[in-house]
Parts: C-alpha cells; sequence; structure tokens
C-alpha cells in the first residue's frame, strides 16, 4: 500500500522535478540542460508581459471569486425561502451552469457577446453626447463574468448542502426570540455556513487562476497567465516558463503553509 | 570592384534584378554588377543603417509593443536591442496558420500592434477592414525601391500601401536523410509515399490549410490553389490515407525533428536553413512538381493599441542592418537589396534559401480564394477530426 | 419588505448574471447554429439545418469524446481509489494532511507546464530512449491515445482523490474494526464495508472528471499532436481556424445535448443505487 502510494507521488512529483530542474538551465532549451544559472528567473520577473499576465489573473481571479462568494451566498441563502417555479427554474441554471464544458462557455460567451456589442455600441454612441461614447469590447469584464458564472453555481452548491445539514430549528429559534431577519443571519446562519464561503471563495480563486479554455475565448486583448504561457509554449519553450512555474508553486506553498500555521496558532490561543 | 559598380542607378539595379530573377544571368553576375556581393563594413556604414536611431529619439512609444507572428522567425537579440533603444518590450504571439490570424482578428480586440501576414491574405483583411493603411513617412527604414516587387507588390491594394514585406520563401520539405537508405527524395509524391511506407509515424504536416492541401494537390500534380472540388475529393483521399501515418499535425515541427521523434516534415525556407544547420542530416526540399513561394509581410491592426510603438518596431526590424542579422538568424531571405549587401557571400548562394530557377519556376503564389474558400477550410478540419 | 420580496432581491444579482452569462449566450449558440458561414467567416443569418447534417463530419473527435472522456475517468479512478484509501484509513494522521496537501500542489502550477513536461517525459529522448536502452527498441509514446490518456489521468487525479478521500476519511474506523473482528477476511472488509461507504464520493468524483473531460481540449491538443481529436479540439478549430461560427455553434449545441443526456442519466443512477442502499442498510 505504501509502495504505491510512493509510486502515485512519484507519478505526481516527476513532472514538477523536471519543470523546476529546468528552470535553472543556462542555455535557452526547455529540454537540453547546459549548466545551471537563475538568470530565467530574472528575466521573468522583469519582463513586464509577465508581470502583466500575473496582475491580470490576480485581479480577475480575486474578483471574480469575491462575486462568486457574495452573489452564490446570497442566492443559496434565498433559495432556502424559495418554493415555486423560481426555484424549479434557478436549479435547472446552476445545474446547466456547472455541467456545460468550459470550452462551450467560452465560445457562447464569446459569440454571445460579440453580437451583444454590436447591437449596443451603435445605441449607445447614437444616444451619447459627446464624440468619444464607451465602447463595450472583451477583456477584463468578460473575463470575471464567464468565470464568475461557473464559479457563482459552485458556490451555490456547496453552500446549499451546507445548510441542506444545518438544523432549521436554529433560525426558527432565533426568529421566535424576534431577531430581525439580518440579525439571524449574521448571528445563526453566518457562523455555520462561513467554512463553505470560504471553501468556495478558495475554490473560485483556484479556478480562475489556473483557468486556461474559458480565458482563451473571452479574454479579448487581455493576456492572463496561462494564456501567457500557450503562447509562449508555442513559440519554443525558454525556460521562462520553467521558472514562472516553479514560482507561482513555490509563493502558493509558502501561502498554504503560513495559513497552517496562523491556522494551528490561532486554534491553539482559544 | 569599381567606381562604377558603386554608383549603379536604381533603375540599372531593378534591369539587372530582372535578368537574374528571368534566370539570364547567374546570382554571382548578378551580385558583381549591382554591387551587392561586397558584404563589406564600408557598404553598411554608407546604407540607410543608422537611420533608425534618429526615428526612435523622437517621442516616448510607450513601454511595449505586441507582435503577432510565425515559429523561428525572429532573432530574440534583435527584440532586446529593441528594448534596449526604445524602452517597449516586444511580446511575440505565434500563429501557425492565417486563418488562425484571420480568425483572432476578425473575433475583435486582439490586441495586435504588428502582425505579419502572408502575400495572398492581404486583399481579405483590406475587404473586412481589418488593417490599416501604412504611413511610409514613420518608416524612413523602408525603401521601397530596394524591394524586388514580386514580393513587395501584394503590400498594396489600389494604390494604398497596408504592409511592408518581411520576408520571402518556399514551402519545401525537412527530410532526415539517416533513414532514408539510399532512396531519393525530389517530389511531393516521394513525400506522401514514404509517408505511407518506410516513414510511417515520422511525418509532421501543417496545421494549415494552404500548405498541408496545397501539397496534397501537388501529389497529383494539380494546382497548389485548386478549389475545384474534385480535386480537392482526391487530396482529401490522400490525406485521410495518410493520417494513420503521420507523427503530428502541427506547424511547429522543430522540436520533435530535432530530437528524433520526427523524421520528415513539411518546412519553410528558414526553418529547413535551421535544422539544416542544427542537424546537416537534415536535408530540404523543393518538390519538382511545384508548390508555394510566398512573401510575408509587416502590417498594422485596425485599432492597434501602441500605434507609435507599432511603427516602430516596423522600421526598426527592417533597417538593414537589423533586418540582415534577422536572416542569419532565421535564415529566410529578404527582398531588400539593402539588406542582402551585408549578407556573407555564402548565405546569398545557398540553396535552401535561393533554389535553383528550374525549382522556383514551378512555384505558385497563394491565392487569395483558398484563403476563404469554405470547402478547403472544412477538408482541413475534417483530416484533422478524422 | 416580505421575505418573499427579500428573498427575490437577494437572488437578483445571481438571477442577473445568468441570464447575461448563460441564457443569452447559450441562446445565441443555438440561433447560430441555424444560419450559415459568411463569405469571409463567422456568420450569417439564415434558417437551415445544413449544420446539423453535417455533424457525421466530426464523427470521430464525437467518438474519441465519448471513449476517451469515461476511459480516462477510469484511469484516474483506478489510480486515485487506492491513494485515497491510503490517505484514509492507511496514513499516519500525523502525516495526513501534509500527503494530502502533496497530491493538490501540482494543481497550482498550470496544467499548461505540466503537460509540456510529459511532451518530454514521453517524446524521443524521455521514456522512449530509457526503453532503447534497457534494449526495448521502436517504442513511440507521444502523439498516441495512450500519451493523451497518461496526461488525462495525470492532470485530475487531484480531483478524483478528493471527494473519494473526504468520504472514507468519515468512514467510521469502528466499522472496519468490527468486520474483522467478526472474522470477515480484509478483502471481504473493503468490499461490503468500505467499497459502498465510498460509492458518494466516487461518484462524485467521477461525475467531476467526467463533465471536465468532455470538454477537454488542451491535453489532447499538446500530447496528441493534432491527431487525437476531441470535440474541444473540433469546437477551437471551428472557430480559431476556419472560422465556421455556424458549424461550430451546432457542434457546441450537440455537446452540450450530449452532456445533458448523459450526466442526467448518471445522476439518476446513482440515486436509484443510493436509494437501494438505504433500503438495504434500513433491513
Amino acid at each position: 500500500m505504501r509502495i504505491y502510494a510512493i509510486f502515485v507521488y512519484l507519478f505526481l512529483y516527476i513532472p514538477i522535478g523536471i519543470i523546476a530542474l529546468f528552470s535553472f538551465n543556462a542555455g535557452r532549451h526547455a529540454s537540453q540542460l547546459q549548466g545551471l544559472s537563475t538568470q530565467w528567473y530574472g528575466k521573468a520577473l522583469s519582463n513586464p508581459f509577465v508581470m502583466d499576465a500575473l496582475e491580470t489573473s490576480l485581479i480577475v481571479a480575486f474578483v471574480s471569486a469575491i462575486c462568486a462568494s457574495v452573489f452564490g451566498t446570497m442566492a443559496a441563502v434565498a433559495l432556502q425561502g424559495i418554493r415555486g417555479p423560481i426555484r424549479v427554474v434557478f436549479d435547472l441554471l446552476i445545474y446547466v451552469a456547472v455541467m456545460i464544458p468550459g470550452i462551450v462557455i467560452g465560445i457562447a460567451t464569446l459569440i454571445g457577446l460579440v453580437t451583444l456589442f454590436d447591437q449596443l455600441n451603435p445605441l449607445v454612441a447614437s444616444l451619447w453626447p459627446t464624440d468619444a461614447p464607451p465602447k463595450f469590447s472583451m477583456g477584463y469584464g468578460s473575463l470575471i463574468a464567464a468565470h464568475t458564472l461557473f464559479t457563482m453555481s459552485l458556490v451555490i452548491i456547496i453552500i446549499r448542502a451546507r445548510l441542506a445539514g444545518m438544523d432549521r430549528a436554529l433560525t426558527e429559534a432565533s426568529s421566535d426570540l424576534y431577531a430581525t431577519p439580518l440579525g439571524t443571519f449574521r448571528q445563526v446562519t453566518l457562523p455555520l455556513i462561513l467554512p463553505a464561503i470560504l471553501a468556495g471563495f478558495l475554490l473560485s480563486f483556484t479556478f480562475s487562476f489556473d483557468d486556461f479554455i474559458i480565458a482563451f475565448f473571452v479574454a479579448g486583448s487581455e493576456t492572463t497567465l496561462p494564456i501567457y504561457v500557450f503562447s509562449s509554449i508555442r513559440r519554443g519553450v525558454t525556460p521562462e516558463i520553467n521558472a514562472i512555474g516553479t514560482m507561482v508553486l513555490a509563493v502558493s506553498l509558502v501561502l498554504l503553509i503560513t495559513a497552517q500555521l496562523l491556522l494551528r496558532n490561532g486554534k491553539s490561543r482559544t | 570592384m569599381t567606381k562604377n559598380n558603386d554608383t549603379i542607378s536604381k533603375r540599372k539595379f531593378m534591369e539587372e534584378l530582372y535578368r537574374y530573377k528571368r534566370g539570364s544571368v547567374t546570382r554571382r553576375h548578378f551580385l558583381g554588377v549591382t554591387g551587392l556581393g561586397t558584404a563589406t563594413a564600408v557598404l553598411a556604414g554608407a546604407m540607410p543603417a543608422l537611420r533608425p536611431r534618429r526615428a526612435f529619439a523622437q517621442g516616448d512609444i510607450g513601454d511595449r509593443v505586441v507582435l503577432a507572428t510565425w515559429p523561428n522567425y525572429h532573432d530574440p537579440a534583435n527584440f532586446d536591442a529593441f528594448t534596449e533603444a526604445t524602452g517597449a518590450h516586444v511580446q511575440v504571439n505565434v500563429f501557425g496558420s492565417n486563418e488562425e490570424m484571420l480568425a483572432k482578428l476578425q473575433a475583435g480586440g486582439s490586441g495586435w500592434d504588428v502582425f505579419v501576414p502572408t502575400n495572398y491574405t492581404i486583399t481579405t483583411y483590406v475587404g473586412e477592414d481589418l488593417i490599416e493603411a501604412l504611413d511610409s513617412s514613420l518608416m524612413p527604414n523602408y525603401d521601397p525601391a530596394a524591394y524586388d516587387p514580386r514580393f513587395s507588390d501584394a503590400g498594396s491594394v489600389d494604390g494604398t500601401l497596408y504592409a511592408v514585406p518581411k520576408n520571402w520563401g518556399t514551402t519545401g520539405y525537412a527530410v532526415n536523410t539517416n533513414h532514408l537508405d539510399g532512396r531519393e527524395m525530389t517530389t511531393w509524391k516521394d513525400f506522401w509515399d514514404i509517408t505511407m511506407d518506410a516513414y510511417s509515424g515520422r511525418t509532421m504536416v501543417h496545421d494549415y490549410q494552404l500548405t498541408t492541401i496545397g501539397n496534397a494537390l501537388k501529389y497529383f500534380g494539380y494546382s497548389f490553389n485548386s478549389v475545384d472540388p474534385n480535386e480537392l475529393a482526391e487530396a482529401e483521399k490522400l490525406l485521410l490515407d495518410a493520417k494513420p501515418h503521420l507523427f503530428a499535425i502541427s506547424s511547429d515541427y522543430q522540436p520533435p525533428m530535432l530530437n528524433g521523434d520526427a523524421w520528415l516534415t513539411m518546412c519553410w525556407t528558414g526553418d529547413g536553413k535551421q535544422l539544416n544547420t542544427d542537424m546537416p542530416e537534415i536535408a530540404y526540399v523543393l518538390g519538382k512538381e511545384g508548390g508555394e513561394i510566398w512573401s510575408d509581410y509587416y502590417a498594422v491592426p485596425k485599432g492597434a493599441p501602441h500605434r507609435d510603438a507599432a511603427y516602430a518596431l516596423i522600421n526598426f526590424l527592417l533597417a538593414p542592418e537589423v533586418n540582415a542579422k534577422e536572416v542569419l538568424a532565421h535564415g529566410y531571405p529578404s527582398a531588400d537589396a539593402n539588406t542582402n549587401a551585408l549578407l556573407p557571400e555564402e548565405l546569398l548562394n545557398d540553396p535552401i534559401l535561393y533554389p535553383a530557377q528550374e525549382l522556383l519556376d514551378a512555384l505558385e503564389f497563394g491565392a487569395a480564394a483558398t484563403l476563404t474558400d469554405p470547402n478547403r477550410a472544412e477538408l482541413l478540419a475534417r483530416f484533422k477530426s478524422a | 419588505m416580505t421575505q418573499r420580496g427579500r428573498n427575490l432581491v437577494l437572488l437578483a444579482p445571481a438571477g442577473a448574471w445568468f441570464l447575461v452569462m448563460l441564457v443569452v449566450p447559450l441562446t445565441v449558440v443555438l440561433i447560430f447554429s441555424f444560419g450559415e458561414r459568411g463569405a469571409a467567416g463567422g456568420y450569417v443569418p439564415a434558417f437551415t439545418l445544413d449544420q446539423y447534417a453535417n455533424l457525421p463530419a466530426r464523427w470521430t473527435a464525437f467518438k474519441n469524446t465519448l471513449i476517451l472522456a469515461p476511459v480516462g475517468t477510469l484511469a484516474a479512478l483506478l489510480i486515485a481509489y487506492p491513494l485515497a484509501y491510503f490517505l484514509a484509513v492507511r496514513a499516519d494522521p500525523k502525516w495526513k494532511t501534509l500527503l494530502l496537501v502533496l497530491v493538490i500542489v501540482p494543481f497550482w502550477t498550470s496544467i499548461l507546464i505540466r503537460s509540456y513536461a510529459w511532451i518530454f517525459i514521453l517524446g524521443g529522448r524521455g521514456i522512449p530512449a530509457l526503453l532503447d536502452w534497457i534494449g526495448i527498441g521502436g517504442v513511440r509514446l507521444i502523439n498516441t491515445p495512450f500519451s493523451v490518456l497518461v496526461g488525462i489521468a495525470y492532470g485530475y487525479l487531484p480531483l478524483m482523490v478528493f471527494p473519494i478521500f473526504v468520504n472514507l476519511d468519515r468512514l467510521d474506523k469502528r466499522l472496519l474494526e468490527a468486520s474483522s473482528d467478526l472474522g470477515a477476511p480484509p478483502w471481504r472488509t473493503f468490499l461490503q464495508v468500505t467499497l459502498p461507504m465510498s460509492l458518494p464520493g466516487v461518484a462524485t468524483g467521477c461525475l467531476l472528471v467526467f463533465i471536465l473531460l468532455m470538454g477537454e481540449f488542451l491535453i489532447p491538443a499538446l500530447l496528441g499532436g493534432g491527431k487525437v481529436f476531441f470535440v474541444g479540439n473540433a469546437l477551437v478549430d471551428l472557430f480559431l481556424q476556419s472560422r465556421n461560427w455556424a458549424f461550430g455553434s451546432a457542434v457546441a449545441a450537440t455537446l452540450v445535448a450530449i452532456m445533458l443526456v448523459t450526466v442526467t442519466a448518471y445522476m439518476r443512477l446513482i440515486r436509484r443505487l443510493g436509494a437501494q442502499r438505504e433500503d438495504v442498510s434500513l433491513m
């Protein structure tokens, strides 16, 4: 059993090891080791396109994760108290949003929004008082919106699972004691579903940060990190890409370990 | 070199160029008469090579420029030099087919500042209103008279300049001769036959309808540009028969050729030169039946976000001293006489860059109709998903 | 405000999102799928069933997807289950969290970079060179269905490990002890106690991986050499190469329809199995 586990971990980590190893390559090629150097780390960090792509990815992931958690939580809580056709429609929409492959979301968003903008832009231009009307185009907005569609549905599902396991008597007791609905939410519901919201937020962030397929179609002229990596791979990989991958990995590991330590400290204090 | 050669007039130069292209004089004669064969520092100094500096000095062009181009088509050191000279970093996006570039521009918001379309696509870009008319005063390094018109004509549509020539070349195939066992490869028929025989599992074709379908058409001796349904049907049958024997369908063929996974691939001039330099056993072959001759251009898409930087980059890359470095790095010939004047003679006599006249004569330029022909597009997509 | 009014306000943002980002785009796809390709590409309005009639031209892509998605899911399951079992039941509790985290960590480097590492490992200078060295020559791995399968199993392993682990971890270990105390050999304990208890996790993991695989495009593109084609690849091709938005929409609509049918059928099946098991446990 243990030997099997070791094999699976090797399977998981040999490619990672190769990526990290070649990130220290002195040569230009990503598959021929020609001495060791850290030059590619410097190159990656001083390349404004890499930094820009990283910034875009972080902004998109953060904003879409916030939208997904807030709107998803609101919807999940509201759906608890709703019966009838509205609930049926929402259940169906959530089901479809989660089930549709990312590539179809990307394509549908692309042609849907391009068509929508083609109708809207002349309309806005004709109504706008000055000569320079705002123009809708694909970019941050479409990226965040498309990511949020999928992640918001995930958040709703996660929170509803949590709410379903919750004792209804608690909220009923709270309102029997004349707590306002908002008070009940803050004092009773929120603490109970907070872990689920956090999990949903993290999941949303991770999904958005790593997504390539949807972004590939809807990013317009923006470049996220996965899009940058994809176009670099096509023009022949230099170890710069390996350096980026290794850095992202290292930073996430550090964050994770810090979070773990903080959590442990917090627990021991209480 | 005589004084007479030094001061050869533009008119005389063009005459000589045409004579050379007609094949009535040898390359050596042409280069000698026009004075282009002397790639010396003297000439380099006299050439307008120093002009770019002045152009960059004026104004701030921003800190970035986005270039959509083809694989293995630039000298990375030149981009570094551009960044050093102007402060603008160059982001290179690589595409494997003109269709891919067109699709990206049609969907809107490509974010590109400069792209590299091939001769036969430019009229379509103009028709679709996706390309900017160029202001040649912003590109002082562009010297139209120095270019062979055969490779610069397509840049102008109805008298308006839309694109300036980058490089020209041919589409042939690169073959690793180590596994040939004495066989001779000279035709596209050889290419497809050996793919389905001794080289099974080792051949790559482009992910690009023009060349993959065109060179399959050549098997039967049809035009590279054919849109005739019956001829296309025959080409499709050949492609489908060959598919199980292919290593990959991809325009990025250098890595597998170099690591030995692939032995044979459709190939463009410069990649052929690069492969041959890295591994001398890889030969570049032009099919006797013909195939493609092409010319690529620099162009600016409508709505380019960094227009000033776009012009600065094009102007920089067109400077003969820079262009010559590009040619040395990528091995695609330039149609610019000023650039060629700076290149070593052995490169100007290289049979990969400058194939024999009878091989060149059989080649065709791509036709605008093939780019937009729905049947050819669908044929390639069917072939790939088969 | 009434309770109902409040709930509707809370639902409004999500509702608007679904409308603009899901209902409108899917409707556009559906409309486009009855249109025609423009002369230079794109879409021209029309009402024709031509695009659907042309679907057999992508039959192989659908076939590859419908074979490799379930097979890939199964491969990921076969690798993931023993690992999840080890982590939940056998691993030292002290190390459990760390070992679990180590399963997700590779997930944080882009799938693109990880797949690129596999191009190297499966390519001529990787495993085939090693095999050649020990005397097994002529092995080709890259650009085959096998390499795509390896990429899939690798890429989706964490997604499979997690739900199964969570399920097994919640399992009351006293049940296992009780079973062996009653003289059941380990394999019977596993078959009669562990496995049935972990089925919901297995079902969740399989569903997740299957859904993602049905739309997969990157792994076949990178590890299949453009030869092992999924529907996802056909779609990318139609939109980003041949610019046939009408036919692309028809393929996308068909893919969605197939997913609706298979996933709904799968969920029914799981629910029925779940119900049966509850009956058994009630008895």
